[in-house]
């Protein structure tokens, strides 16, 4: 289990990378933060507010710099991210935890589904090249894919929430519904969600059909499968046994490394559709210049993707016999 | 009839021999160059095409495209194809400078961590894993919140700082395959820079990879300054079609169905952005060619259409009748077997030698019909029992592989499947051909294991646990499991030491003789050929120019080159001695060879006869075939001409 020791090692690394990023970044750039804060608020921001934004950023604190650091990471592993700004005096980690949940509903299943609808369509598109179906899917791909997420997004509202009222128009849930968990609230949550995944699986799913077929394709240059038709074997034994098992794995590491890349992009789905998750939080904190929520924002998404990744190591792990003998 | 594409030159080869030929090899990539140029040239003449100022609100807003207005105005009154036009040469130049400045840290980084590999490797690669893994935009976000009012220059830093990652990691992989490769090895202990062999020897090769590279930061940059712009980041007095959409949305363009507002500069990203996937896609393509093959049989593009069965009484069971075969390449064909003729028996052992390169290897995967593209059989026939191998429809030729014929492929580390175990790759030839019972699956495996000599228990084994020799004795066992009548071993002992070598091949000879199996075998092993075989067929470029019973060809070769070949190695007993190897090289068999292929090397040929005419294959003794003019005048029938002569039109 060398191997995963090490990837979880590479994890906490990371993490602790981009924390520690977290607090250079605003001491580095040029003009103080709280500065910024207080010229945008012009005097609105109450005395608690300016006081909290102090003591977020550690200038109440006369000690040494290392001083400040090691406090803001004790401060960070207790899950204390300083009080919001823009909703002064609501703690950050409150906020974070009422939006993501959404976000990691909507961004985790529509991930999964485009990855897998999207590398269905790559296998056939590559195992069936020359026939003209398989041959458009890369073109089409190619398109959905270089379409920014949140043009897509606006197109899609624009004809199901504004044209046409099929879907609402923004939100997550009507208002007062009630308990969660109902058949009612399955409805209305389903609904909301509704255009805000189909955007991002029609837009992420193009780029993993572009690298599941590049990895088929690759495996179909292999020897093994040579000699795998030279057994006569039957077409749909090579393509279970022998083309997909070798062109996953592959495709799960650009899975995990693409992750960033995608949640990256969804995000900004939610601030089209105002779909309270983090996304939204972040496009409202930048607007706000409430620094300490869009931080916050930015370290839990990237924990997030690195425990995502953590995850698909795992089952890479599970998957490669050559991995797990640490070869 | 034999039918050869031939290529020709075209008009615009000039472009394709060039340093950016790889672009205009793919057409995909063509396209995605062609709408850049495109959109730079819109963006260059902007001043020209329309006479509107991008940003001054002068007319009416809200109005709709129209003649006026192609692409409609805004909320404040501009003309959106005039901010279009403008707004192209930001968004191009972001694109542009993004994707060069991260590509060029991804490139110094993955060519100094190849190089040097140890430590600086290791850390250069942890941190870009880390660079990796975090996500971008939000990063993006981040950074680019703090540096606000940073300018152009400042989004492009950020987005190449974030952007460099991907590029640095798949030129690691591919560096790191080149630094292994031996001209690299050879430069480094000669003593060269580490500067001159990364620029001088290892760039060149990883250009395309490298272009392919920049266009996928491109698109990356393209979309990332779409997104920050978006959500107001970075300079939204600036007009591009990023900070565009910005506009649209701040002023709330599709609540008033301005769609066109929204529109516009969406597609215009999206088609900017396909661009740049395009050649990316197109290039890598062509630069890391991969398979052209779907798992099909091999093509056969001859023209002219032979019975599928024939009466099997009395026939060879393998019989191969004017085969010609090789590689369809961009430059032309390469005609690797030329109007080979050769016959097996039911149960014989049949020799196949010649030097490296001279298309045993080919011959063995046409006749079988397993030449993958960029092979394909040009013309002939290959019967197995009476059953024109060549016509087979794909379903029938896969209840034939196997079962009738199995190969044994030149060794090779890679030619079981790693992620399933042995036992499975042992069973499953079994059950394509209707072997279902758990008990005589495992009886019979273990018997083969027991056969070539490895322990049953590495049936439960994955690939990589085996090494390379034992490997090559799996395949050989998977290859008698069903007792097919034909089985063809491309050098199949290359992996083995010599003892176990001999010890294998008895084995399957016994096999052989107790079940009438064929065989045919191809070796560089002279020695062990002429000790195996019944009858042996020398192959030299591409034809076979002596075939002969074992001893005669070992004790008195006719044809010059089967001379050369046997001298050049030591006799079966008796001393070592050295043995000069034969001057010269063989023809290229990408052209047309005039007269005997061998002339040129030929210490005994006859200017103005082997030069200009073939030698016909001639029986010059019963059961001994040669082609030289020395043994027989006859010259090879003009019919053979004549096809050619069709196939160039
Ligand atoms: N994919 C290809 N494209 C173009 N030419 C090829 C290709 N594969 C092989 N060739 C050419 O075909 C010729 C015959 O190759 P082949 O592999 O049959 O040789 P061989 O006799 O088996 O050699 P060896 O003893 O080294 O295995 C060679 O000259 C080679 O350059
Ligand atoms: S035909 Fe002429 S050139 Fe060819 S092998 Fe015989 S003697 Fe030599
Ligand atoms: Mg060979």
């Amino acid at each position: 289990m060398n191997y995963l020791l090490r990837k979880f090692g590479l994890l906490l690394f990371t993490l602790w990378i981009a924390a520690t990023l977290n607090f250079i970044l605003p001491r580095l750039v040029p003009g103080d933060p709280v500065g910024a804060m207080m010229a945008k608020y012009q005097g609105q921001l109450t005395p608690a507010a300016a006081d909290a934004l102090r003591v977020a950023y550690g200038l109440n604190d006369q000690g040494s710099m290392s001083h400040q650091y090691f406090i803001y990471l004790g401060k960070l592993l207790r899950g204390d991210f300083g009080l919001s700004i823009s909703q002064f005096p609501t703690p950050v980690i409150d906020v974070i935890a009422l939006a993501a949940p959404w976000t990691i509903g909507l961004i985790g299943v529509t991930t999964i589904i485009s990855f897998l609808l999207g590398s269905g369509l790559g296998l056939y598109s590559a195992w069936k090249r020359g026939s003209p179906l398989a041959d458009w899917m890369p073109p089409v791909a190619l398109f959905l894919n270089s379409m920014p997420y949140f043009w897509f997004a606006l197109l899609l509202l624009y004809l199901f929430a504004l044209k046409s009222s099929v879907f609402p128009l923004s939100g997550n849930l009507d208002p007062f519904i009630g308990e969660a968990w109902t058949a009612k609230w399955w409805s209305s949550m389903l609904r909301h969600a509704a255009l805000p995944a189909l955007t991002i699986i029609v837009t992420a799913a193009g780029g993993w059909l572009i690298t599941m077929r590049n990895n088929v394709m690759g495996v179909m240059g292999e020897d093994y499968l040579a000699f795998a038709r030279a057994k006569g074997l039957s077409e749909g034994r090579i393509v279970n046994r022998y083309v997909l098992k070798n062109a996953l794995l592959p495709s799960l590491t650009s899975f995990g490394m693409a992750l960033g890349f995608v949640v990256g992009g969804s995000i900004l789905v939610e601030t089209v559709f105002s779909y309270p998750g983090l996304g939204f939080y972040l496009y409202s904190a930048v607007a706000a210049v409430d620094y300490p929520l869009m931080q916050a924002i930015f370290l839990i998404i990237a924990a997030a993707v690195l425990i995502a990744n953590f995850i698909v190591d795992m089952l890479y792990a599970v998957l490669d016999p050559r991995v797990r003998d640490g070869k | 009839m034999t039918a050869i594409p031939i290529a020709r030159l075209t008009p615009l080869a000039w472009l394709r021999a060039g340093p950016l030929g790889v672009i205009w090899r793919s057409p995909r990539a063509t396209t995605g160059a062609v709408i850049i140029l495109l959109i730079a040239v819109l963006a260059l003449l902007a001043p020209l095409i329309s006479s509107y100022d991008p940003s001054s609100g002068a007319f009416t807003p809200w109005i709709k495209p129209g003649v006026g207005h192609l692409l409609g105005t805004t909320a404040l009154g501009q003309d959106i194809f005039t901010q279009m036009l403008y707004g192209a040469r930001l968004t191009l130049l972001i694109g542009i400078a993004s994707g060069l400045i991260s590509t060029a840290i991804g490139t110094a980084l993955g060519l100094t961590a190849a190089y040097y590999g140890g430590r600086t490797g290791e850390v250069i690669n942890t941190v870009t894993n880390i660079f990796l893994v975090l996500p971008g935009l939000p990063l993006l976000i981040i950074v680019s919140a703090f540096l606000r009012g940073g300018g152009v220059w400042a989004i492009i830093l950020v987005i190449s700082l974030t952007g460099w990652a991907w590029g640095a990691r798949v030129l690691r992989s591919q560096a790191l395959t080149l630094r292994n490769r031996d001209f690299i090895h050879a430069a480094v202990s000669t003593g060269e820079s580490p500067a001159r062999i990364i620029f001088k020897e290892m760039l060149p090769n990883l250009a395309g990879i490298i272009a392919a590279n920049f266009f996928g930061t491109a698109l990356y940059a393209v979309l990332s300054e779409a997104a920050l712009s978006f959500i107001g980041i970075g300079d939204v007095s600036k007009v591009t079609w990023g900070t565009m959409l910005y506009w649209a949305q701040a002023k709330n363009a599709l609540l008033q169905g301005a769609w066109w507002w929204v529109g516009a500069p969406g597609l215009g990203i999206a088609v900017l952005g396909m661009a740049f996937a395009f050649l990316n896609f197109g290039v890598d393509e062509i630069s890391n060619p991969r398979s052209n093959h779907a798992g099909k049989a091999t093509r056969v593009l001859r023209r002219k259409s032979v019975p599928k069965v024939v009466d099997a009484a009395g026939l060879p069971l393998m019989s191969i009748q004017h085969l010609d075969a090789g590689y369809v390449t961009p430059s032309g064909p390469v005609r690797a077997v030329r109007d080979v003729s050769l016959d097996v028996a039911p149960g014989e052992f049949l020799g196949l030698a010649g030097e490296s390169g001279c298309g045993k290897s080919t011959l063995a995967f046409a006749a079988t019909r397993l030449l993958d593209a960029p092979g394909a059989v040009f013309g002939g026939e290959a019967r197995l029992a009476g059953q024109d191998l060549l016509s087979l429809t794909p379903e029938e030729l896969r209840r034939t592989r196997w079962k009738d014929y199995s190969l044994v492929f030149q060794a090779s580390m890679n030619i079981l499947n790693p992620v399933i175990k042995v036992r499975e790759q042992v069973y499953d030839a079994m059950q394509a051909h209707g072997v279902h019972d758990k008990t005589k699956l495992e009886a019979r495996a273990r018997e083969l294991f027991e056969l070539v000599g490895i322990r049953p228990d590495y049936l439960d084994a994955f690939p990589h646990q085996l090494s390379g020799g034992m490997k090559q004795r799996v395949v050989i066992a998977i290859a008698l499991a069903l007792e097919p009548k034909l089985v063809v071993m491309d050098e199949p002992t290359t992996a083995l030491d010599v003892v176990v070598q001999r010890q294998i091949l008895q084995e399957i000879d016994q096999v052989r003789r107790r079940l009438g199996i064929s065989i045919i075998f191809i070796t560089h092993d002279l020695s062990l050929l002429v000790e195996m075989s019944d009858r042996i067929a020398i192959m030299y470029a591409g034809e076979v120019v002596e075939e002969a019973p074992a001893q005669q060809i070992y004790t008195a070769p006719k044809h010059p080159y089967t001379q050369r070949l046997m001298t050049a190695f030591p006799p079966l007993s008796g001393a070592r001695e050295r043995r000069e190897g034969i001057p010269g090289r063989p023809p290229s068999l990408a052209q047309e060879i005039v007269g005997c292929p061998f002339y040129e090397r030929c210490a005994v040929h006859l200017p103005g006869t082997c030069d200009v005419k073939k030698p016909a294959n001639v029986e010059v003794e019963p059961g001994h075939r040669v082609a030289c003019f020395l043994q027989s005048p006859a010259v090879k029938p003009a019919v053979y001409q004549e096809e050619h002569d069709l196939a160039s039109d």
